[in-house]
């Protein structure tokens, strides 16, 4: 399948900080969950791919375009739909107000169809009785739906997602997960995440940044059988363990080397990212 | 014809489905159409085109709260100018600078509250940044130059005007190396230390309605408009798009 984006050697600095050391990977159509703990360069990889923010090394090609040249950047924006960490939002405008500005900067520039693409995509995200209200006396979760609507526009070959479940609640975040599964269809869609569970229920694909560098890439399966055999069930705390925790049924679940004759367990996603990032995190210490 | 059902189901089927269609079409876009705001409908009024008013009225430097806060200051300043006997002169040294901290709020990181967002569209972020500081710039020497008036009229009052353009056009200027806001500190900052030592000095501030300084805005003010339209972020700016 043809990579949607190219990234190859990609680096970013800030100040002291090296937010991005050397990302190498491919993404193609679907949707694509970027996992990292906070600080892992989730955000600087995606900023650089919504072109936002320039990379201070590497490259990227996106939809076969490359985005340090003026026009081909142009041309990607016009594919592309983003949806940033915090979507900020303008003073006074209802939400038909505030997506119809983001339009006119997609450059849709005849009223009547713009207001029926913005009529479109915020169908699309269940908001049209609310399309009217003001965006600040709506609640959290339907603000990043207004976002979202926003990045919905001109049907974007390219969708880029930061965190769009942050701070919803489980109904919300499963209303959310519908709606960009919908989105993932025919198109490519990337989206950053901390929650697992939003990567096990939407991702063909996950890439796993830690410290600035892909530290895993494959199917959501793959991600969990990295376990396979490193978990295990005890009565007791195992202090061998790489990672444990009580269960709610009692139990020690663990992650790590296990010993002898350890009772264990079909590992989950989340066991792969966890044994992934907690290898990672006890070589540095 | 209201009143007659059957006339009208004569007259169903001779009359052109896609001019009616379009018709519906037009009345259901009237009907669903949001309400503009106020700043909006008095630039549409000032035959503005809609997509244009909107992008203004989403400016952090012309909305309700920015507005009120100029005629604050301004107010002080005309109060301190009719107290005092070099209050004219003071007012004619803060009134260049309410331009120029408008414009600083017209558009920038920090500043627009969908600046990240802006960055990701094929929108020209030059030319949304020139058309807000036109209409800052506009609004604001419109509400200075009324204050001016009630200080005292006749044209030495309007002696701001000049080192005002000179200083949003360097602002504008810089843009293009540094943010808006950052320019638009770093212009006034220089102004004011500029004026610093004469005042110190003198115990007095400088007078702006000296030819000399007149003459100089207008070769400053000139000549950055020349940079700006030479530049090649303007050609890309005003072309249209498709």
């Amino acid at each position: 399948m043809t990579a949607t984006v190219q990234v190859t050697e990609l680096t970013k600095r800030f100040n002291r900080t090296q937010a991005l050391a050397g990302v190498t990977t491919n993404l193609t159509s679907g949707v694509t969950g970027l996992l990292g703990p906070n600080g892992a360069g989730k955000t600087t990889l995606l900023r650089i791919l919504a072109t936002v923010l320039a990379p201070d090394g590497g490259s990227v090609r996106t939809l076969g375009l490359d985005p340090t040249k003026s026009t081909e950047r142009t041309q990607i924006r016009r594919s592309l739909g983003y949806l940033p960490q915090e979507p900020g939002f303008q003073r006074g405008f209802s939400a038909f107000e505030f997506v119809d500005y983001i339009a006119i900067l997609k450059e849709f520039n005849r009223a009547r169809e713009r207001h029926d693409e913005v009529r479109r995509v915020l169908d699309a995200v269940d908001l049209s009785s609310v399309s009217g209200k003001r965006v600040r006396a709506l609640s959290g979760g339907m603000r990043r739906r207004v976002a979202l609507a926003a990045a919905l526009l001109g049907d974007p070959a390219l969708l880029v997602l930061d965190e769009p479940t942050a701070g919803l609640d489980p109904e919300q975040r499963l209303r959310f997960r519908e709606m960009v599964s919908q989105a993932g269809e025919g198109r490519a869609v990337v989206l950053s995440t901390h929650q697992t569970e939003d990567v096990a229920a939407l991702c063909q694909d996950v890439v796993v940044l830690h410290e600035g560098r892909v530290r895993f890439q494959g199917t959501p399966t793959e991600l969990a059988s990295v376990a396979n055999g490193h978990v295990w069930f005890a009565s007791e705390r195992d202090p061998a363990a790489t990672i444990a925790w009580r269960t709610s049924e009692g139990l020690h679940r663990h992650l790590g080397e296990p010993r002898h004759g350890a009772q264990l367990v079909e590992p989950t996603l989340e066991d792969g990212y966890l044994l992934l990032i907690g290898r990672r995190i006890e070589a540095v210490a | 014809m209201l009143a007659c059902a059957n006339c009208r189901a004569i007259l169903v089927p001779v009359a052109p489905a896609v001019r009616l269609a379009a018709v519906w079409d037009r009345v259901q876009e009237d009907i669903d159409a949001p309400r503009p705001t106020h700043i909006e409908r008095l630039l549409r009024a000032l035959r503005m085109r809609d997509e244009d008013a909107r992008l203004l009225a989403a400016a952090p430097s012309l909305q309700t709260s920015w507005l009120l806060s100029v005629v604050t200051v301004l107010t002080f300043a005309t109060a301190a100018a009719h107290a005092d006997a070099r209050g004219v002169a003071w007012f004619l040294t803060i009134a260049p600078l309410v331009p120029v901290i408008g414009v600083s709020g017209a558009y920038g990181r920090g500043i627009d509250p969908t600046y990240e967002l802006t960055l990701s569209t094929p929108y020209s972020r030059y030319r949304l940044l020139l058309l807000r500081v036109l209409a800052v710039l506009t609004v604001s020497v419109t509400i200075t130059a009324m204050f001016a008036l009630i200080v005292e009229r006749g044209w030495a009052t309007m002696a701001w005007l000049l080192p005002s353009l000179a200083m949003v056009g360097l602002v504008v200027v810089l843009s293009s190396i540094i943010e808006l806001p950052w320019a638009a500190g770093l212009v006034t900052g220089l102004y004011l230390v500029g004026l610093a030592p004469f005042a110190l000095r003198n115990h007095e501030v400088v007078d702006l309605s000296i030819p000399l300084i007149q003459v100089w805005c207008a070769a400053i003010a000139v000549a950055c408009a020349a940079a700006i339209v030479a530049s090649p972020q303007f050609r890309l700016a005003s072309r249209r798009t498709p």
